[in-house]
């Protein structure tokens, strides 16, 4: 007789009233296997992560980090070759520097870092992804949706604004 | 801090020893133009011109109202400027830097210029009028934390010595006092600036260091950035514009004389500068380096904030 234990392999999901969305910008050495790697070992991580593959962590320009926030993101993670372990040699150093620098801008402008992740996973790192994922997930599940960037895109033209009696009073006679 | 005046008293000769030493290399036809300021039409004013003849040297001056970075008409991004030939150029300390950056990304060579350096007492900020006196409270933020007064490494410099004495740093209160905010006030206090901006792109047209022949923001195939002035675009706009200028910028802060609706431009580009400094030694100088501190990198750069 062969026991089906039906439990173990789909455990009970938890319900939550936010499920956040976050965008995993993955160089395709290293992360994008580890991730692969945790897909084949069969291992649990949230689905909430959206992975956009790169060829190097090196090609990840700043604005896409802040393209997926406007987009809706609610939290990016940024993922690559540890270093030393660049493909393309030192693509994973220079791109070091850019996102130190361009953290620092985000916070001055007034970013929670919190929302913003950047790890090195190798492609023998299924564990730490998998990690990663749902750190940052909870994370920001905890912290709710980020709001700032969605305002400013449903804000409309200063100049279009009606925000005078005169204004008010000259439109509505139109 | 009480209003205290600035003695400019060393312009005059100043003004003196450009014309001279312009008629010279003109008449000796060492070069092919001289770049530098002379008087404009309303009183005290000073604008660009380019002269090509010694006889017209006489109209060069120096003066507070000289604020221009002349740098910005050598780079590439203004094609109705021909380069021919060794050209003259009169600079301050802190233009005199961003021809040091340009140099470094191999936008000039340094034998294709004759460097006219002005030892500078301070140039008038953007808000007053040009034939203002000198003074604490008239002179531009940029001047008040400037520590390039005498430029280095030029062809020709004036003996004078400027005498300003110590000023309020400016930006750098105006950064620390940003810092000590919340995320959410920062992010309210810039969301104001932003919203006053009009897309005009003049931060981007007199910056020396926006020479892109296409700039990323006006692509559209993807569209990066909204170009549309709306809040969304103009926040996306200014964070994009300052990682661009970050271990570039010279600190001349035209972006932000330039910007018709104030918003304080120049306030990002030093906090960006500030960071560079801190995490990796790197200042805006009058050396030519081959490599910025973002198109290089040391194996053991701080890493603590990757897990």
């Amino acid at each position: 007789m062969v026991e089906i234990v039906g439990s173990t392999m789909h455990p009970e999901k938890q319900k939550h009233s936010f499920e956040p969305k976050i965008i995993a910008f993955v160089c395709t050495w290293c992360t994008y296997a580890g991730a692969d790697l945790a897909g084949t070992s069969r291992m649990q991580y949230p689905a909430n992560v959206r992975v956009l593959k790169f060829p190097c962590t090196g090609r990840i320009d700043p604005v896409f980090i802040l393209k997926a926030f406007q987009q809706g993101a609610d939290g990016v993670l940024v993922s690559g070759c540890h270093p030393g372990d660049c493909h393309y040699i030192a693509g994973n150093f220079h791109a070091r520097r850019r996102f130190a620098v361009f953290r620092k801008l985000l916070e001055f402008v007034g970013v929670d870092l919190d929302r913003l992740q950047f790890s090195w996973v190798s492609a023998a790192e299924g564990g730490k992804w998998v990690e990663m994922v749902s750190d940052l997930t909870e994370r920001v599940r905890a912290m709710g949706p980020m709001t700032e960037f969605k305002e400013l895109a449903l804000e409309e033209q200063w100049s279009g604004a009606i925000d005078t009696p005169e204004l008010k009073e000259a439109y509505n006679s139109i | 801090m009480s209003n205290q005046p600035i003695d400019t008293s060393i312009y005059s000769a100043i003004s003196t020893a450009i014309q001279t030493e312009a008629k010279r290399i003109l008449a000796e036809e060492q070069v092919s133009a001289v770049i530098g300021y002379t008087t404009a039409r309303r009183q005290g004013s000073a604008q660009p011109i380019v002269i090509t003849a010694a006889n017209d040297a006489a109209k060069l001056i120096f003066s507070p109202a000289c604020v221009n970075n002349l740098a910005v008409y050598l780079t590439k991004a203004k094609k109705e400027i021909p380069k021919q030939g060794r050209i003259g150029i009169v600079v301050k300390g802190c233009d005199l830097k961003a021809l040091v950056g340009l140099m470094g990304e191999s936008q000039l060579r340094r034998e294709d210029l004759y460097l006219i350096g002005v030892p500078c007492a301070g140039v008038l900020g953007s808000t007053v009028q040009p034939a203002t006196a000198l003074t604490s409270d008239s002179i531009a933020p940029k001047c008040s934390e400037c520590d390039a007064r005498l430029p280095q490494g030029c062809d020709f410099v004036p003996s004078q010595t400027p005498a300003t004495p110590e000023l309020e740093h400016k930006y750098a209160a105006e950064i620390a006092r940003l810092e000590a905010l919340t995320p959410h006030e920062r992010w309210a206090y810039w969301k104001e600036q932003f919203s006053k901006c009009i897309k005009c792109y003049a931060c981007r047209q007199v910056c020396p260091f926006c020479f892109c022949e296409q700039c990323l923001c006006d692509r559209n195939k993807p569209q990066m950035v909204e170009t549309t002035p709306r809040p969304a675009g103009n926040t996306a706009w200014h964070i994009v514009r300052a990682m661009h200028l970050a271990g570039r910028c010279a600190g001349c802060a035209e972006c932000e004389r330039v910007c018709p609706m104030d918003i304080p431009l120049n306030l990002l580009n030093r906090k960006m500068a500030k960071e560079l400094k801190e995490l990796y030694a790197y200042e805006a100088g009058f050396e030519v380096q081959d490599k910025g501190p973002l198109t290089s990198y040391e194996e053991k750069d701080d890493q603590s904030f990757i897990k």
